[in-house]
């Protein structure tokens, strides 16, 4: 009984020890966190006023603001630093912003304007916002310590 | 809300975000219970190898969105001579599978009768048109089953309307449907109520609809005008032994639909006596006889089987008596 208790309580301590080393080994010089908030508009004595909320009830047609919040945690100069992110299947993109997008899975790259889309009878139409599958971020250099953080604005299909 | 079919649609990836463009998105939207995942990746180097990193997964479900339509399907005014049927649509607007309270209202504001709801009935086998002993009947004010998102169910109210109408009266009966899950103000939530036990949210119908079916009174009514002239034996209008009268008996039709089995009687008058072969209808000759032709004339009287008469037609009979 005694026995088994040390036992796992050993387990239990190297499991301790095991999870600090796996981050040290495969440890990143960038820390990147997401969030996300409803973009909500309430009326208050009638002035309307945006507030952004937690994803609680949130219905198709609601905006959202997704955003990823990125730290130089090294002590190095990050370069060729760039954040895709590609967008759940569920929203589409409310509005251009200062990213590159794909219309193409995260094929190809560039402004939405620069893009297009090929139909099924070959022919080709300027891509909209409803077609961006991914965007990209490209900030080139971090030095150590830096941060900030990336935002696009979907709205729930 | 029922049923709790696990719905993870939306898993963030290429794959499915391709296949989201493929379709387009229905007007109801992203079901509810729907799992939106978002990951952002870097990639960058600190001089060596490019290295990569991926953002926590931010997640949450799309909550169910209660909206409802209701729609007349009858093109006009239904003509109600007894017991019709009146056809709605019920469309789910919302973005979950949801039942909806069904009400038939037969008193509406405007009225010339209220008709009396028999029953409701959804259209099981969907041709429009409601088959008794096929299409499920519903008992007024019951709930239907889930109607998935942007689906539309045939409603049929089975009404019958009052006797002793009078012709061109107007009726309206109104349907309502009503979210199972709550009704209320646009943003009113139900917590946990949706698909999936994601939380319930009112949309901008209020979760309820509804909808008038009109009706019109369909009566058909005769009017029968007699009248007579006399011939005397001396050229002249007196009644005098021997003179003969022209009885006509004028019917007609009016208000809407037809009358059936329209038969005139008439008794050939005392002191006189009918004159043979002197009936006609419609300035045709009609035998005495009972025979293949509509009028028949004895000595007792005169009877003519109009059969079924449309509403806005007339029928003229004559017939002759010498006075004894």
């Amino acid at each position: 009984m005694l026995s088994r208790l040390f036992a796992v309580l050993s387990l239990a301590l190297a499991a301790q020890i095991a999870a600090p080393m796996a981050l040290a080994q495969g440890q990143n010089a960038v820390s990147l966190s997401g969030d996300v908030q409803v973009v909500r508009t309430i009326e208050e004595n009638g002035t309307a006023r945006t507030v952004l909320e937690p994803p609680t009830q949130v219905v198709p047609g609601d905006r959202l603001v997704f955003s990823t919040s990125y730290r130089n945690t090294s002590g190095q100069v990050v370069e060729d630093f760039v954040i895709t992110n590609p967008l759940p299947a569920a929203v589409v993109l409310a509005e251009n912003g200062a990213f590159a997008v794909s219309v193409d899975g995260a094929k190809s790259f560039g402004s939405l304007a620069s893009l297009s889309v090929t139909l099924e009878d070959g022919a080709t139409r300027p891509a909209e916002l409803a077609d961006v599958t991914h965007v990209r971020w490209t900030l080139d250099r971090l030095e150590p310590g830096a941060s900030g953080s990336v935002t696009y604005f979907a709205t729930i299909r | 809300m029922e049923h709790a079919h696990l719905r993870i649609a939306a898993l963030t990836g290429t794959l499915l975000a391709t296949a989201a463009l493929a379709s387009p998105a229905l007007a109801a939207g992203v079901t509810a219970g729907t799992l939106i995942e978002n990951t952002a990746s870097a990639s960058y180097n600190t001089g060596g190898p490019t290295q990569s990193v991926d953002s926590n997964t931010v997640s949450f479900r799309v909550a169910e969105l209660l909206d409802v339509a209701v729609a007349s399907q009858d093109p006009a005014a239904l003509p109600v001579v007894g017991s019709t049927v009146l056809t709605f649509s019920v469309t789910n607007t919302g973005n979950g599978e949801e039942p909806f309270v069904l009400t038939a209202e037969p008193a509406v504001a405007g009225n010339d009768f209220d008709v009396t709801i028999d029953n409701l009935a959804i259209d099981t086998n969907n041709n429009g048109v409601y088959d008794p002993g096929i299409d499920t009947l519903l008992t007024n004010g019951a709930t239907s089953a889930p109607i998935d998102p942007d689906q539309a169910i045939t409603v049929f109210v089975l009404v019958t309307a009052p006797a002793g109408l009078t012709d061109a009266q107007a009726s309206q009966v109104r349907l309502t449907a009503a979210s199972a899950t709550g009704t209320g103000t646009p943003g009113t939530t139900f917590a946990g109520a949706g698909d999936d036990g994601v939380d319930a949210v009112v949309g901008s119908t209020g979760a309820d609809d509804d909808d008038t079916g009109s009706l019109v009174a369909s009566v058909a009514s005769v009017n029968l005008v007699k009248s007579a002239t006399i011939l005397d034996p001396f050229g002249g209008n007196q009644p005098l032994p021997g003179a003969v009268v022209t009885f006509t008996l004028a019917a007609s039709v009016t208000g809407s639909g037809a009358i059936n089995d329209l038969t005139i009687n008439d008794a050939i008058p005392a002191s006189t006596t009918y004159a043979a072969g002197t009936l006609t209808l419609d300035a045709g000759a009609l035998t005495d006889a009972a025979d293949t032709d509509a009028g028949t004339a004895s000595a007792s009287g005169i009877a003519v089987s109009l059969g079924t008469v449309a509403a806005g037609s007339s029928h003229t009979v004559t017939f002759q008596v010498e006075i004894d």
